[in-house]
């Protein structure tokens, strides 16, 4: 039995199980570290269609729960997904994806936004014939209308579209179901199911006095002229009512357009604003002023439009149910000049277009829908996204785009309502305390953004993307939560060697060892010095070790440039220079590379292993000296690396034929002059290692 | 525990020189916990072999494992049938001597050779450093000597220590090797029990210990118990009369 297994106890890194699709976190980061920017993005792709999209634009609850909070600041996991499909786009465009084959049936999705094309997607992926219609002209949804320029350029939009459209689903836009095309149309055109995700794209109004007046416009309209390019004329001073992320947009538009002041009047107080903090503090970073705890009483207008509004004291937006119930003091009140006033308090969507299909609504002019079968009134309708969740992140209609589509196919296989709830998965939890001060901290490596008074000059995207050097130094940062220690029970002998290794003190012994994924921080030291071989890591092992050995099978020998296995640590270099296999076994310098996840999880088996295989010297190349993320575990491998020197005295090649360096600077700037220096002392050790051995 | 550490590899190397295919055997207990014979261990010989091998153009097939304790019949049954199944020519154990007894008697005509040095009983003092506690001798006195035993840790096995060779704690053999009845003063000392030594104990009977030849021990009730449940078996046999 293998005890604390992070898979047999079924926990989920805790960046896993928070992201809505539940994106496979540490192993795309852990790819990244390898420098396996392809194997990251299919992992990405994998869970969510829409990553080039979310490295942009997520609110990366991945990172609010990662377990680095408990030592520093979690990992910058949105910039490393923008980084890989940065990195990736070629690859993306010829990769190969796995297709079942035509079930001849067909499926309609309304609405071309995150949600829809999701489904699309999936459904193609699943053999269905797919078309997805769009009322305007062009696919994105809010993405490509709403968002602003800045913050999501159209083509990063397009990228994660024509792929997911790559899979020969059509797209039909400027195709307004119930007005180009009727739901009978759709049934006569032989779709057996059809799922409404046409979002919310109808921004809600506020009654008050003057709301009719010249110069007041509705947000998303607004935003959408912006997106497109249509000219909007402001004025000086620009009134956003509203204390969302759309209403941050708008206010935020409003001042790359031109408005010198621009001022957000919202409800909730500045603490209860719904906005994410960060997009609040990128806003007043930009000259944006807050206006908490007002809301708005009447507008006064004059004959060339509004000139100001009225607003009134807000002393309470929800009530003891914590229902959106505000109350206001008409006491207090004050003015504020403005030539345009933006109105982002929520939205809504026009459900106009249903009449005919079957589909009911409540009495609140909500769809009727089965928030687990996905199912609407009519059969054979479903429903999926903000039109029916409410409204929410990309990434949360992205996971109720799979969603809808997994229940669609069982319905179309079927005949019969599929339950699929959201999936929560075990999550593995904070990193406790007293594990988390044992770590080292690692300062996180923020992605710079254009100053703000520069930025407010236009649209163009104001935060970069890592460089690969950034990318891989950020990706050492993560700590792959529950890829640790694994334990085989039988084979423990209870020698405490564990609990006297671990530097985080994760390890016990109650009759056997014991590292739970939970605490445990996957340094390896406990697996690199069990005496009984009964520790294992899963993120790296023996196994993998002799996979890249047995590549030395074969090679010839050559006197000037003997067989040199290097084992290096991963995490020093600053480029895929090294961490890509070349396509020669060896280098024109006779070195095979072995990257390894920090050296310091070596064993002596492995530092030995080579010589098995024929090689004439072993280097290991570690971290710059006092670098390793790991406590203790520079030394560990130093006694290692002596102990492994006295074997090869003893069977008498000569301890001479193995080396432990530190990497100087980055591996790009000293492994060549490390090589140099381990061949030179192999030449002059003589070719004895293996020398007569032919392969 | 039993302490052991591994032999000099050339020792094992040359024990092994005539055969071809050889079983290196790791024992899970106390030669785990003292990191001389775990199968971290049978890995690293193995290693250590092969590239010796390869060094003398030679190869030969390794047959590798560990039995959770080499000194019980059930756990080392498989092992016997293993090896009349992959019929190694020699067996290198890494067990402590106990161990290798037990499957030399056992293993028919196969050669098993040892790959420790069996050193003693003792305690891990820290990761990595053990000493001597218990020399086993059959007549357990601790009960007179606060707890430190005279004949593993006094350099003579003196009943009547210290000797004049006990220096500032130390014994005259090295300045690295505590005075076994130093220890057993100051402990007795503060355990205010120290006038106990001047009481007159009957000589030891050293025919309990090594000196009375090869020991063997027999728990009544488990060997009787076991006796009456195989003549029970026995009687159920048809044909038996009872």
């Amino acid at each position: 039995m293998e005890k604390n297994h992070p898979e047999g106890v079924g926990l989920a890194a805790s960046c896993m199980a928070a992201c809505p699709v539940h994106t496979p976190t540490q192993a795309y980061v852990q790819a990244i570290a390898e420098g396996r920017y392809e194997d990251a993005m299919d992992l990405l792709l994998s869970a969510n269609p829409f990553s080039s999209v979310c490295g942009r634009i997520c609110h990366h609850p991945c990172e609010q729960n990662c377990r680095r909070i408990a030592v520093d600041k979690p990992i910058s996991l949105r910039g490393l997904k923008r980084f890989v499909m940065d990195q990736t786009k070629d690859f993306r465009k010829t990769r190969k994806r796995q297709v079942a084959p035509a079930n001849g049936k067909k499926a309609a999705i309304i609405g071309a936004g995150p949600s829809g094309l999701t489904a699309a997607q999936d459904l193609a992926l699943k053999g269905y014939q797919v078309t997805v219609f769009e009322a305007s002209d062009s696919p994105g949804g809010m993405l490509g209308k709403a968002i602003p320029r800045y913050r999501l350029p159209f083509d990063v939009v397009m990228e994660d579209i024509k792929d997911i459209l790559a899979l020969g689903i059509e797209l039909k836009t400027n195709t307004a179901i119930g007005k180009d095309l009727s739901f009978a149309d759709l049934r006569q055109q032989g779709f057996n199911a059809i799922l409404l995700a046409i979002g919310l794209a109808q921004s809600k109004s506020i009654g008050i006095p003057g709301i009719d007046s010249k110069g007041i416009l509705l947000g998303i309209p607004f935003l959408r002229m912006a997106a497109e390019g249509v000219p909007v004329k402001l004025g000086e001073k620009v009134v956003v009512i509203g204390g969302g992320n759309v209403a941050i947009d708008v206010a935020r538009t409003a001042r790359r357009l031109g408005a010198k002041k621009v001022t957000m009047v919202s409800l909730e107080s500045r603490k209860e604003m719904p906005a994410w903090e960060w997009e609040i503090q990128e806003a007043v970073d930009e000259g944006i002023e807050l206006m908490p705890s007002w809301g708005p009483k009447a507008i006064q207008a004059g004959k060339g439009g509004v000139r100001g509004i009225e607003l009134k004291k807000c002393t309470r937006v929800f009530d003891e149910n914590k229902r959106f119930n505000p109350a206001f003091d008409e006491s207090v009140t004050t003015q504020v000049a403005c030539d345009i006033i933006l109105i982002a308090i929520g939205q809504g969507s026009d459900f106009s277009f249903l009449q005919g299909s079957g589909v009911k609504l409540t009495p609140r002019g909500l769809l009727e829908w089965d928030g687990e079968t996905f199912a609407t009134s009519a059969p054979g309708i479903f429903a999926s996204g903000e039109t029916v969740t409410g409204p929410g992140s990309a990434v949360e209609a992205v996971a109720s785009g799979h969603r809808a589509a997994e229940a669609m196919d069982h319905w179309l296989q079927t005949g019969t309502f599929k339950k699929v709830p959201k999936e929560e998965l075990p999550n593995i939890g904070e990193l406790p305390k007293e594990v988390a001060e044992k770590a080292r901290k690692l300062e996180r490596v923020e992605v710079g953004l254009t100053d703000a008074g520069k930025r407010v000059q236009d649209f163009e995207e104001f935060e970069r993307t890592y460089t690969e050097a950034e990318a891989l130094r950020e990706a050492r940062r993560c700590v792959a939560c529950a890829t640790g220690a694994v334990v085989t029970e039988e084979l423990c002998a209870a020698c405490l060697t564990c609990v006297r290794m671990c530097p985080f003190g994760v390890a016990t012994v109650d009759r056997t060892a014991s590292t739970p994924a939970e605490k445990c921080l996957t340094c390896g030291l406990c697996a690199a010095e069990c005496p009984a071989a009964a520790i294992a890591l899963s993120r790296f092992g023996t196994e993998k070790v002799k996979q890249e050995l047995l590549r030395l099978a074969g090679v010839k020998k050559d006197k000037d440039k003997p067989i040199i296995v290097s084992f290096n640590c991963i995490y020093e270099a600053q480029s895929r220079r090294y961490l890509k296999p070349g396509e020669e076994v060896l280098g024109k310098d006779g070195i095979l590379r072995i990257m390894v996840p920090c050296v310091a999880r070596l064993k002596v088996t492995e530092l030995l292993m080579p010589f098995e295989l024929g090689a004439e010297g072993v280097a290991v190349i570690a971290c710059e000296e006092g670098e390793c993320v790991y406590p203790t575990a520079e030394d560990r491998l130093e006694v290692r690396v002596r102990r492994a020197k006295q074997l090869l005295d003893e069977i008498g090649i000569g301890g001479g034929r193995m080396d432990l360096f530190k990497t100087k600077g980055s591996a790009e700037e000293s492994w060549e002059e490390l090589w140099e220096e381990s061949r030179n002392k192999i030449k002059s050790a003589g070719t004895g290692a293996g020398a007569e051995v032919s392969r | 525990m039993i302490v052991a550490e591994r032999k000099p590899f050339a020792e094992i190397k040359e024990f092994l020189a005539p055969y071809k295919k050889v079983m290196i055997l790791g024992c899970g207990t106390c030669v785990t916990v003292c990191q001389a014979g775990g199968q971290a261990e049978v890995d690293i010989l193995t290693s250590e072999l092969k590239i010796a091998d390869r060094q003398a153009g030679k190869s030969r097939e390794f047959i590798t494992g560990t039995v959770t304790r080499q000194c019980e019949p059930e756990m080392v049954d498989p092992i016997l049938e293993q090896v009349k199944r992959d019929q190694p020519e020699a067996i290198l154990t890494l067990a402590c001597g106990v161990g290798c007894n037990f499957l030399a008697e056992r293993v028919g005509k196969v050669p098993v050779f040892p790959g420790v040095n069996t050193s003693f009983y003792g305690t891990a003092l820290e990761h990595g450093v053990f000493a001597e506690m218990c020399a086993g001798c059959g007549q357990c006195i601790l009960h007179l000597t606060g707890g430190i035993c005279p004949i593993a840790r006094c350099t003579k096995s003196l009943m009547n220590g210290p000797c004049g060779g006990s220096n500032k704690g130390k014994c005259e053999i090295s300045t690295e090797v505590d005075c076994g009845w130093a220890l057993i003063v100051k402990r007795m000392e503060e355990l205010g029990t120290l006038d106990k030594l001047t009481e007159i104990y009957a000589a030891r009977d050293w025919s309990k210990s090594f000196h009375g030849g090869p020991r063997k021990l027999l728990i009544p009730s488990v060997k009787i118990a076991a006796e009456l449940a195989a003549q029970a078996e026995e009687a159920k046999k048809p044909g038996v009369k009872s």
